[in-house]
C-alpha cells in the first residue's frame, strides 16, 4: 500500500559538456550533443526518492517530450522510481511553459500527485517557470528553490528550507504541492545494479496522449503567449587572453583597471 | 481559450520587491528602465507594492519614477508567499489591465512571476537582458539562449500582461529624486489569511550583500576549497568586494547574495579577478561585461583564460598572498 504519490517531471536536454564546435561556423552546435537529462532533474529525483525512503511512497517520473526521451525515465527508474511517464503527442509541438505547465498540471491530477517534484530549471530553457506555472494551473501550492524537504503526514503539510536572498526560510505548505528543488542540494544518488538491468530490460513506460489528458484544444504553438521574433548571434567579448609568467606582470594591469 | 483585447492594456508595471520595509534594489533598476519604456510610448509607468505597513516603500518608488504607486498592505503579504501574492496580483492585473509588467529576477521575483503567468496567461520571458518597446507597444525582451551564443528576441504578441523577470545588475537604476511627486493608491486587498495554502515558520536573513554596484571584485570559485583567506586578503588590497561562484555557494563557503552568474547577480565591475574559477558559461554570462578580467588557476586549460584578459598559471593561495603583498604597499596611491 501507497499512502503517497510522488510525481517528478524530468526533462531531456542537451549535453553542456559535450555541445561541441561547428567546424564549418566556428561556433557552439547543439543539434549534435548528446541527449541526457536536465542535470537539476537529478536532485529533483533524489528529493523524491527520500520522501520514499521514509515514507510509503510512490514515485513516478514523466517526461513531456518525444518518443526519443524515454532513456531519462529508464535513468529515473533505475535510480528507483516504481513508473514512468512518458506524455508524448504531435499536438504538443510549440508549447512553451503555459501549456507545459500545463500538460503537467493534468498528468499531475491524473497520478493524484500528493507532491510533484521539479528541477530548478531546465539547462536548454532555463526559465524555472514550469514548477510555479503547474502550481498555479492546479491552484496548488508552490515551493521553489527548496533546500531540504520533510512531508509530514499527520499535518497534511510538507515543511521545506527554501533559499531565499541572503538566507533562508522554513515553510510549510499544505499537499497537494508543487517543488522546485535548488540544484546542487540533494545530491543524486547512483542507479542500483538490478533496478539498472531492470529499467534496462523489462521497463517500458506508460504513455499518455492529449486527448488521454483531454487537452488537445489547450496545447501546442496556438495557445502559446510568447514566439521567438528574431536570434542575433552575440559577438563573443573581446579579452586578451595573456597568460603571464609573474605575478609582478599583474601589477601594470590592476594599476590600470583601477586607475 | 483567453481572448483578449491588447489595445485594452496599457502602462508599463514594475514588481517592487521588498522584504519587512527593505526593498531588493534591483527593483529600482528596474523603474529605471520602465522609465525609458514609458517615454516610448507615453503611458504611466506604475510601481507595485504588496506588503505591510508599505508608505515608506511607497514614496521611495515615487522618488525612483513611478508616477503611480499601487499598494497591497495587509499582514496577508508579511513575509512573502507565492500562493496570497499570486492571488493578489492577478486580481489586480484584471481589473486594472498592464499592458507589460517587469519583476527582478531574484528567487523570490522568480517565484512570483512564475506563479501570476499562468492565471492571467500572460507571456512570461525569464531572465531578459535587454528590452525595448514599439510605439504599438509591443515589448522586444531579449534573452541569451544556446549557452549565451545568441539573443533570442522575444514576443508576447496577443496576451497581456507582456512579462519579463530581469536578474539584479542588468540595468542601472537611477539617482532618487526625493522632490518627485505622484499618486500613491491602496488598492483592495483580495486574500483572507484562511485561504492561503503555506506557512511561513522561520525566516533568516544575515548577509545580503549587493555586489553589483562594486567597482573591484574578487570572485572565488571551487578551486579554493574552502580556504577563503587568501582571496580576502586580496580583497582588502584592492578594496574590493568578495563574490563567488555557484559551486563556492553551494559548498556553504559564502552566501548566495553574493554569487555571480546565470542564477545569481550581474556585474560590471572595473576589475574582476576570478580565483579557483573554471570559468563556467554560467558564470562567465553574469561577468562578462567587467572592465579588466584577471584569472588564478592551477589548470592552464581552464576555459576562465579564454574569458580573462590577464591569466596566470598557479595557486590560488601563492599568487593572492603574492599580489596582496606587493599591492598594499602601494594602496594607497593605487586606490586613491
Ligand atoms: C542551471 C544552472 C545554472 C547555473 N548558474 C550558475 C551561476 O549563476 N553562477 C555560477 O558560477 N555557476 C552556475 N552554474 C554552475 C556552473 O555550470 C559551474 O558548475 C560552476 O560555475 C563551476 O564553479 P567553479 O568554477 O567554482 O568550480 P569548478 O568548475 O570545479 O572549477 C574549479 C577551478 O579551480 C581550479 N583550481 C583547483 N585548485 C586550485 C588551486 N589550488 N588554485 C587555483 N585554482 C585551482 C581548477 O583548475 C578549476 O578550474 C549553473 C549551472 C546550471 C546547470
Ligand atoms: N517537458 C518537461 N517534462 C517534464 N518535466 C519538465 C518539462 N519541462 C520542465 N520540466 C520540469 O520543470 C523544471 C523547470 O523547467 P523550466 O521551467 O523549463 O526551466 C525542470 O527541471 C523539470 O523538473
Amino acid at each position: 500500500m501507497h499512502d503517497f504519490t510522488v510525481v517528478v517531471g524530468v526533462k531531456q536536454v542537451p549535453d553542456a559538456d559535450e555541445v561541441g564546435l561547428d567546424p564549418d561556423t566556428g561556433r557552439l552546435d547543439r543539434a549534435s550533443a548528446p541527449a541526457v537529462m536536465n542535470p537539476p532533474d537529478r536532485c529533483a529525483l533524489e528529493a523524491a526518492l527520500s520522501l520514499k525512503d521514509a515514507h510509503a511512497a510512490r514515485v513516478i517520473a514523466v517526461t513531456m517530450g518525444p518518443p526519443m526521451a524515454t532513456p531519462v525515465l529508464r535513468e529515473a527508474v533505475a535510480m528507483g522510481c516504481d513508473d514512468g511517464v512518458l506524455i508524448t503527442d504531435r499536438a504538443f509541438a510549440g508549447s512553451d511553459t503555459w501549456p507545459t505547465s500545463l500538460t503537467l498540471a493534468r498528468v499531475a491530477e491524473h497520478l493524484d500527485a500528493d507532491v510533484v517534484l521539479c528541477g530548478e530549471e531546465t539547462t536548454d530553457s532555463s526559465t524555472g517557470q514550469v514548477p510555479p506555472g503547474i502550481a498555479a494551473h492546479n491552484g496548488w501550492a508552490q515551493l521553489t528553490y527548496v533546500e531540504a524537504l520533510d512531508l509530514r503526514p499527520e499535518e497534511g503539510r510538507v515543511v521545506a528550507h527554501r533559499d531565499v536572498e541572503g538566507g533562508y526560510e522554513v515553510v510549510a505548505a499544505d499537499l497537494p504541492v508543487v517543488v522546485a528543488v535548488a540544484f546542487g542540494s540533494f545530491e543524486p544518488r547512483p542507479a542500483g545494479l538490478h533496478r539498472k538491468l531492470f529499467a534496462e530490460t523489462e521497463f517500458d513506460p506508460r504513455e499518455l496522449s492529449a486527448a488521454d489528458l483531454g487537452i488537445e484544444e489547450e496545447v501546442g504553438l496556438a495557445v502559446s503567449p510568447t514566439s521567438v521574433g528574431g536570434m542575433e548571434t552575440v559577438q563573443p567579448v573581446d579579452r586578451q587572453g595573456e597568460v603571464v609568467d609573474e605575478v609582478d606582470d599583474l601589477l601594470g594591469p590592476i594599476r590600470e583597471a583601477v586607475a | 481559450m483567453t481572448e483578449i483585447d491588447p489595445d485594452e492594456y496599457e502602462g508599463v508595471w514594475v514588481f517592487v520587491e521588498e522584504h519587512a520595509g527593505e526593498v531588493m534594489p534591483v527593483s529600482w533598476e528596474l523603474l529605471a528602465e520602465g522609465r525609458k519604456l514609458t517615454e516610448t510610448t507615453g503611458q504611466e509607468l506604475v510601481a507595485l507594492v504588496i506588503g505591510e505597513d508599505c508608505e515608506a516603500v511607497a514614496e521611495a518608488a515615487l522618488a525612483h519614477g513611478a508616477d503611480r504607486v499601487l499598494v497591497a498592505d495587509d499582514p496577508v503579504f508579511e513575509p512573502y508567499r507565492a500562493d496570497p501574492y499570486g492571488a493578489q496580483f492577478r486580481a489586480m492585473v484584471e481589473e486594472r489591465k498592464p499592458s507589460i509588467v517587469l519583476i527582478g529576477g531574484t528567487h523570490t521575483g522568480r517565484d512570483f512571476a512564475g506563479r501570476v503567468a499562468v492565471p492571467t496567461h500572460a507571456g512570461l520571458t525569464a531572465d531578459v537582458t535587454e528590452i525595448d518597446v514599439d510605439e504599438a507597444g509591443i515589448l522586444q525582451a531579449r534573452r541569451p539562449a544556446f549557452g549565451g551564443d545568441v539573443l533570442a528576441t522575444i514576443l508576447c504578441e496577443d496576451h497581456r500582461p507582456q512579462m519579463a523577470t530581469i536578474r539584479p545588475g542588468v540595468f542601472e537604476a537611477a539617482e532618487p529624486d526625493p522632490d518627485r511627486t505622484g499618486e500613491v493608491e491602496r488598492v483592495e486587498v483580495v486574500v483572507a489569511e484562511d485561504e492561503t495554502m503555506s506557512e511561513v515558520l522561520e525566516r533568516v536573513v544575515g548577509d545580503r550583500a549587493d555586489i553589483t554596484e562594486a567597482e573591484r571584485i574578487v570572485a572565488v570559485g571551487a578551486g579554493v576549497e574552502g580556504d577563503l583567506e587568501p582571496a580576502r586578503a586580496l580583497a582588502a588590497a584592492l578594496d574590493a568586494d568578495l563574490a563567488a561562484t555557484r559551486a563556492a555557494v553551494d559548498e556553504g563557503w559564502i552566501d548566495g547574495s553574493r554569487q555571480v552568474g546565470q542564477t545569481g547577480k550581474t556585474v560590471r565591475p572595473e576589475l574582476y579577478v576570478a580565483v579557483g574559477v573554471s570559468g563556467a558559461i554560467q558564470h562567465v554570462e553574469g561577468m562578462n561585461k567587467s572592465g579588466v578580467v584577471l584569472a588564478i588557476n592551477t589548470d592552464p586549460n581552464a576555459p576562465i583564460f579564454e574569458h580573462a584578459d590577464y591569466g596566470i598559471v598557479g595557486d590560488h593561495a601563492e599568487v593572492c598572498h603574492e599580489l596582496a603583498d606587493r599591492l598594499s604597499g602601494e594602496t594607497p596611491e593605487l586606490i586613491a
